[in-house]
């Protein structure tokens, strides 16, 4: 690989990063009464042949009406692992991409029954300089197209003033034909697939 | 014909009989039938035949005589005529073996020696040229001159030190290898080498890096690793050769490849730790300026590893004997120029290369209190002043946690409050900051916005750190920190994930280790405070408390005075007249059980105040509660019982022997008088309240020894026995009926005689329904009973085991539906885990027992199915009467599918796997499908896991699998609205998708080696785009959590699938 572009990035702490926080469950859930003292216990599945199948799948039943749509934080799980082509670094650390900068639209707001949807991803690159911007643009795109529905639109752009040649970069990204292109290009999806390869 | 030609006849051949034709002759040597100069003049002509071969064999033929000789028999003289003999001739083989023997003799001498040192040097120009063997017998020879004539070798000087180079250099064998290393190795230690160093260090660095690799099944077990340890010990010997040395391996850094760079490392770390001082000083500069780019540009962490340990350990070596700290010293001028350089890097500590410089900082800081030192004076004020003009939350949370670390460095040097080693004498070089790392870290701590959790978290730990550090902070001062945890604990609003004060609750637990006088004087008080005396039944405050409490109730102070408290406590409620729910007492006990349960018992002193107190006091209290003489009905509740009986069941296990006895008598008495608790067992219809004391009863049974004399058992156990069945059957209240049964699995499995294994087994006949029992007499109870027994019986492996099974295995045949499906569900009873009848308490479980249950029901079920499926296909018009037959075994399956560990599974795959997806199959036929399936698919996933798919590619099952797998993952919302057909669960979704995850996962690769998979298509390559299709509709399942999966599933299908392909 050629010199490093940006050798000293800063890094986000882990902890610091967006997630999604898990719906508490309340204490009373537990026979015991508390989660905490449940877990020393040994099993407290009271009787097998009563509590079989209702009680694990009641639960999942009543949860399943619900639904939960696709939103903001889930695209950005999906492409904050992605790590950086030049550290071993994820993109979600190097701040390349960030919560804020991600939205979920209908794709067609004149008709509300619609279920499409389009996607936008604005990345921020480390240095306004960075030549790899295409490539990490490229793989974010790749992610999202092998992980969302067909029915989702997947827009990714430069943010606004963070990069020299955005325009440029932009117009590449959005270039389905320059897209194929570039994903026929075996050494490119070597260095992408490499970059997907620490997504959970 | 001679001996001599005999034995040069049969020495090639036969080794066997030249030693006895040897042995021979010695003996004739020794009772004078002949003599040492006989034999050699018999050599004659051969020793001097033009024929190497010949002379060889000839001198063999002496050797092997000397050899069998015993080893005072040789005069010194003929010990001296020998050597003279051999040595000439040392160029022959078999002399070097006779001058083997002669050399461990006590009559070869000094003088001997040298003269066949000097031979073997002169004599051995080419060396090399000839085989292996014989260079081994050289080499050998010399090895053994090194350990029984040393002082010889080395009054030679440098013509043993030259002659050894000579004799070894261009030896490639690894054999020699090992045993030139090591004697290269006593001449680099012991010789004066001072005239031939670069010499003696080409020798042996000619070798580095070892790039040698044993042939597959090595004869002589050598490895890589030996060579590279030996050669290391040889380039680490002696500090003369660090000129050479240290450049040479710094400059190995260069190279390419990982494994060379690991061994530079490594020789480099040998040396630096047997050098002098004053090498490693003189090279400590150089070897800085290179590994910091190792560290700063890491590549692969094991190499920043190993380098940061060279620094490490040249930081060690250079405090060796260092009374005084001052600028002169070579430890302080190594440490300069890296101070420096982490300085610089940590000016932005929140950026990418301050990671690797607080590395740098740990691993130098903690090699000595004198580096320790010199690093804090250098180091920590320029992180303060940093810190005081920090812009942003981030950087102040880096600095933080770099303190943190050299903090970690302090403890290594000095140690815990706890460490037993004795102080160090330096002084602590973090005192003069304790003030201002007292303001920062609290401030940090308590003045900071609460949702800033990670930098309070930081806050927290370097706070931790500091109050471990030995004789560092003031009592007081780890006072207010414990304070502070305090009012985090007790006053703050939770915050998302209460991730801060779980670390607050650790940090209690390991203060109370140190410092528990200060957890009782501070904590405790202010938590017990906050518990109510009763529960108002509203507010469940109490609970995070006590569970606080009980987590940092490590130490046996804190410990005893919680348990007092809170036994206090509960005595109190138990008084009162209206005492509120049950929660509060149960937590309360609960968390008696918790501290209980995380300490040994056994002798406790307590241990006889807590059997008073707790088992004979609150069972006395249960039994009264029971016959309604009791004003509170606390311990009528089934769940508070429960833990009662735990409790109890931990401190019975402990007691010593008399005090179980006294609980033997007591099982059913709950240690109440006859008048005011009548026991349970064979009594007239006791009442609901008195039954729910077999709870008590059962625990008590399962801490007791397996031979107690046992209550109403004096003949046998046959009336007890039949009695509880009786009881159990009759029982409408699920707790007291699961004691029952658990209580009746105890007695049969633990407690009663082999003999009497007959009444348990008649027992269980009577209840097994009969072609003539109408089917309203099987009812559920009947059947938990029947299963509960056979479990029993089963995990001590009865004789009768086999026949158990086949008939429960019956009972799912039954036309009664609702029998067939109640059997099917007890499968799963029969050997899931049970924490009464466990290993913990004595049970009787047989290791091959769940192998036995597996292999008898497989093949049977396996049978039944097939024989279900022929029919059905026979009978398609004719309506099915016996739908529920299939799904029955189905379900059996899953109950011991789940309850086994999954490598019995492994050998019956071929059977099993049809089971497998059939159960797949099941749809909302019954309502055990979602429970049968689940099962189905944690096993699938587990057989995925283990094998990978070769074993389902080998049935033949891949594609059947695949698409139900898909099926399965499927989220059907035609039908969930309409509320009929098949319904997959969120979880079956997930489990299908992890399946198929699985299956693309590439095999690991002790299971596939790469060679044998080669040149083979993926088996899934037919399905490959039929999977990717089904799954791009699954990454819109209204769920997240399948959606999740369904992306990892695609994405290892679009990975390692593709990536097959693109190989063939």
């Amino acid at each position: 690989m050629s010199e490093m572009q940006n050798s000293n990035p800063t890094i986000i702490n882990s902890a610091d990063l967006p997630t999604r926080l898990r719906r508490t469950v309340p204490h009373k859930s537990s026979a015991y009464g508390s989660d905490f003292f449940a877990s020393a216990l040994p099993s407290l599945a009271v009787d097998t042949l009563s509590d079989y199948s209702p009680s694990s799948s009641g639960s999942d039943s009543d949860d399943d009406l619900m639904e939960e749509p696709i939103d903001e934080q889930e695209i950005y799980d999906l492409i904050s692992t992605i790590s950086d082509p030049e550290h071993p670094i994820s993109l979600g650390a190097l701040a390349v991409v960030s919560l804020p900068d991600i939205s979920v639209k209908p794709a067609l707001p004149g008709v509300p029954d619609s279920p499409l949807r389009t996607v936008t991803v604005l990345i921020t690159p480390t240095i306004t300089h960075c030549s790899l911007a295409t490539v990490i643009g490229l793989g974010v795109r790749v992610r999202l197209e092998q992980s969302l529905p067909p029915r989702f639109r997947v827009d990714v752009q430069i943010k606004e003033g963070t990069h020299s040649t955005a325009d440029e970069v932009n117009k590449q990204l959005a270039d389905k034909e320059r897209v194929a292109a570039a994903l026929e290009n075996g050494t490119l999806m070597g260095v992408i697939a490499k970059m997907l390869e620490t997504c959970q | 014909m001679s001996a001599l030609q005999t034995f040069m006849l049969v020495v090639d051949h036969d080794k066997q009989e030249a030693r006895q034709i040897a042995e021979r002759i010695a003996q004739d040597v020794e009772s004078k039938k002949t003599t040492l100069v006989e034999i050699v003049q018999s050599l004659g002509d051969y020793v001097n035949d033009e024929d190497p071969l010949l002379r060889g064999k000839a001198v063999s033929y002496l050797s092997a005589v000397i050899k069998a000789l015993p080893p005072k028999f040789l005069t010194r003289q003929q010990v001296q005529v020998l050597t003279t003999f051999f040595c000439d001739r040392i160029e022959d083989a078999g002399a070097v073996a006779g001058l083997e023997t002669l050399q461990k003799l006590d009559r070869f001498t000094k003088e001997m020696a040298e003269e066949l040192a000097i031979a073997l040097f002169e004599n051995f120009n080419t060396l090399q040229s000839r085989a292996q063997s014989q260079r081994f017998q050289v080499y050998q020879l010399l090895n053994e001159l090194m350990s029984n004539h040393r002082s010889v070798l080395h009054n030679m000087g440098d013509t043993s030190l030259v002659g050894t180079v000579d004799l070894m250099t261009g030896e490639k064998d690894p054999r020699n290898l090992m045993l030139v290393f090591s004697i290269l190795k006593v001449i680099m230690v012991e010789w004066d080498i001072s005239r031939h160093v670069e010499l003696l260090f080409d020798s042996v660095y000619n070798y580095f890096p070892i790039t040698f690799k044993p042939p597959p099944n090595d004869p002589y077990g050598i490895t890589a690793q030996d060579l590279k340890d030996r050669l290391q010990d040889c380039i680490s010997s002696t500090s003369h050769f660090a000129p050479h040395s240290i450049p040479a391996l710094l400059d190995k850094l260069d190279s390419t490849s990982q494994n060379v760079k690991k061994d530079a490392l490594n020789a480099l770390i040998a040396c630096i730790n047997s050098y002098n001082p004053d090498t490693v000083s003189t090279h400590s500069i150089t070897i800085w300026e290179t590994l910091k780019f190792e560290i700063l540009n890491a590549q692969e962490e094991f190499l920043s590893d190993l380098s940061l340990k060279a620094l490490h350990d040249i930081a060690k070596r250079l405090s060796e004997g260092v009374a005084q700290i001052h600028d002169q010293l070579p430890l302080a001028q190594y440490l300069r120029p890296i101070t420096k350089e982490c300085n610089e890097q940590l000016r932005e500590p929140q950026q990418k290369q301050a990671k690797p410089a607080q590395n740098i900082l740990k691993a130098v800081s903690e090699a000595s209190a004198a580096s320790f030192t010199l690093i804090v004076q250098v180091v920590v004020a320029p992180l303060l002043t940093l810190y005081q003009g920090a812009d942003g939350i981030t950087k102040q949370r880096a600095l933080l946690e770099t303190l943190t670390l050299l903090f970690e460095s302090a403890i290594t040097v000095f140690g815990e409050w706890t460490t037993r080693s004795p102080e160090i004498p330096d002084e602590n070089p973090l005192v003069e900051f304790k003030d201002q790392f007292s303001d920062i870290f609290g401030q940090a701590l308590m003045g900071t916005v609460k949702e800033e959790v990670s930098f309070r978290i930081s806050a927290l730990k370097g706070f931790l750190r500091l109050s471990a550090l030995r004789g560092y902070f003031h009592e007081s001062e780890i006072g207010l920190f414990v304070q502070y945890l305090n009012e985090i604990l007790l006053k703050e609003e939770s915050e998302g994930r209460d991730d801060l004060k779980k670390e607050a609750i650790t940090a209690l637990a390991e203060i109370s280790k140190h410092q528990p006088q200060l957890i009782m004087d501070i904590t405790f008080p202010a938590f017990v405070a906050t518990l109510p005396d009763s529960d108002e039944g509203t507010d469940t405050s109490y609970l995070s408390t006590l569970e606080t409490l009980a987590q940092i109730s490590v130490e046996k102070a804190i410990f005893e005075t919680l348990v007092r408290r809170l036994l206090t406590k509960l005595s109190l409620l138990l008084q009162k007249e209206q005492p509120g729910s049950a929660a509060y007492p149960k937590a309360i006990l609960l968390t008696i059980f918790y501290v209980m349960n995380q300490r040994k018992l056994e002798g406790d002193p307590n241990l006889e105040m807590y059997y008073d107190k707790i088992v004979v006091t609150l069972c006395q209290a249960a039994a009264a509660t029971a016959s309604g003489k009791s004003m509170s009905n606390i311990l009528s509740d089934p769940t508070v019982l429960d833990i009662l009986g735990r409790l109890c069941n931990l401190i019975v296990r402990s007691l010593p022997r008399a005090k179980q006895d006294e609980v033997t008598n007591n099982i059913y008495t709950l240690f109440a008088s006859a008048d005011d608790f009548q026991p349970v067992p064979l009594s007239q219809s006791p009442s609901d309240d008195r039954r729910r004391t077999m709870i008590l009863s059962t625990f008590l049974l399962a801490g007791l020894p397996a031979d107690s004399t046992l209550p109403h058992s004096a003949a046998n156990m046959a009336d007890l026995l039949a009695d509880l069945v009786k009881l159990s059957i009759a029982e409408t209240s699920p707790p007291t009926q699961l004691a029952i049964l658990r209580h009746i699995a105890l007695l049969v499995n633990k407690f009663l005689p082999k003999s009497d294994l007959g009444v348990a087994n008649t027992l269980l006949n009577s209840l097994l329904p009969t072609d003539s029992t109408p089917a309203s007499e099987t009812t559920p109870e009947t059947i938990k009973t029947v299963f509960w027994l056979s479990k029993a019986l089963i995990l001590r492996l009865a004789p009768t085991t086999t026949q158990i099974l086949a008939s429960l295995l019956s009972l799912l045949s039954s036309p009664s539906e609702q029998t067939s499906t109640t059997a099917s569900r007890g499968f799963a009873i029969l050997l899931k885990d049970d924490d009464i009848l466990s290993p913990t308490n004595g049970a009787n479980i047989r290791l091959l027992s769940k192998q036995r249950v597996f292999t008898t029901l497989i093949p049977l079920i396996s049978s039944k199915i097939r024989e279900i499926n022929i029919q059905n296909s026979d009978a398609a018009t004719t309506p099915k009467e016996h739908d529920h037959i299939k799904p029955a075994h189905l379900a059996a399956l899953s109950g011991i599918l789940s309850t086994i560990s999954p490598t019995l599974v492994m050998p019956e795959l071929p059977t099993l796997l049809p089971l497998l997806l059939q159960s797949l199959d099941l749809q909302a036929a019954t309502r055990d499908s979602f429970a049968v399936r689940a099962a189905t698919l944690q096993t699938l996933s587990v057989i995925i896991r283990e094998n990978g798919v070769g074993v389902i590619e080998e049935c033949g099952h891949v594609q059947s699998l695949v698409t139900r797998l898909l099926k399965t993952a499927e989220h059907n919302r035609s039908a969930s609205a309409s509320g009929g057909g098949a319904v997959n669960a969120p979880r079956l979704r997930v489990d299908a998708l992890r399946c198929l995850y699985l299956l693309a996962q590439p095999p690991s690769a002790e299971n596939a080696p790469a060679v044998a998979r080669a040149g083979k298509l993926s088996p899934f390559l037919p399905v490959r785009s039929q999977v990717l299709r089904a799954l791009r509709f699954v990454l819109d399942d209204p769920k997240r959590d399948v959606r999740k999966a369904a992306v990892d599933a695609r994405g290892a299908w679009l990975r390692s699938i593709e990536d097959t392909e693109d190989d063939d």
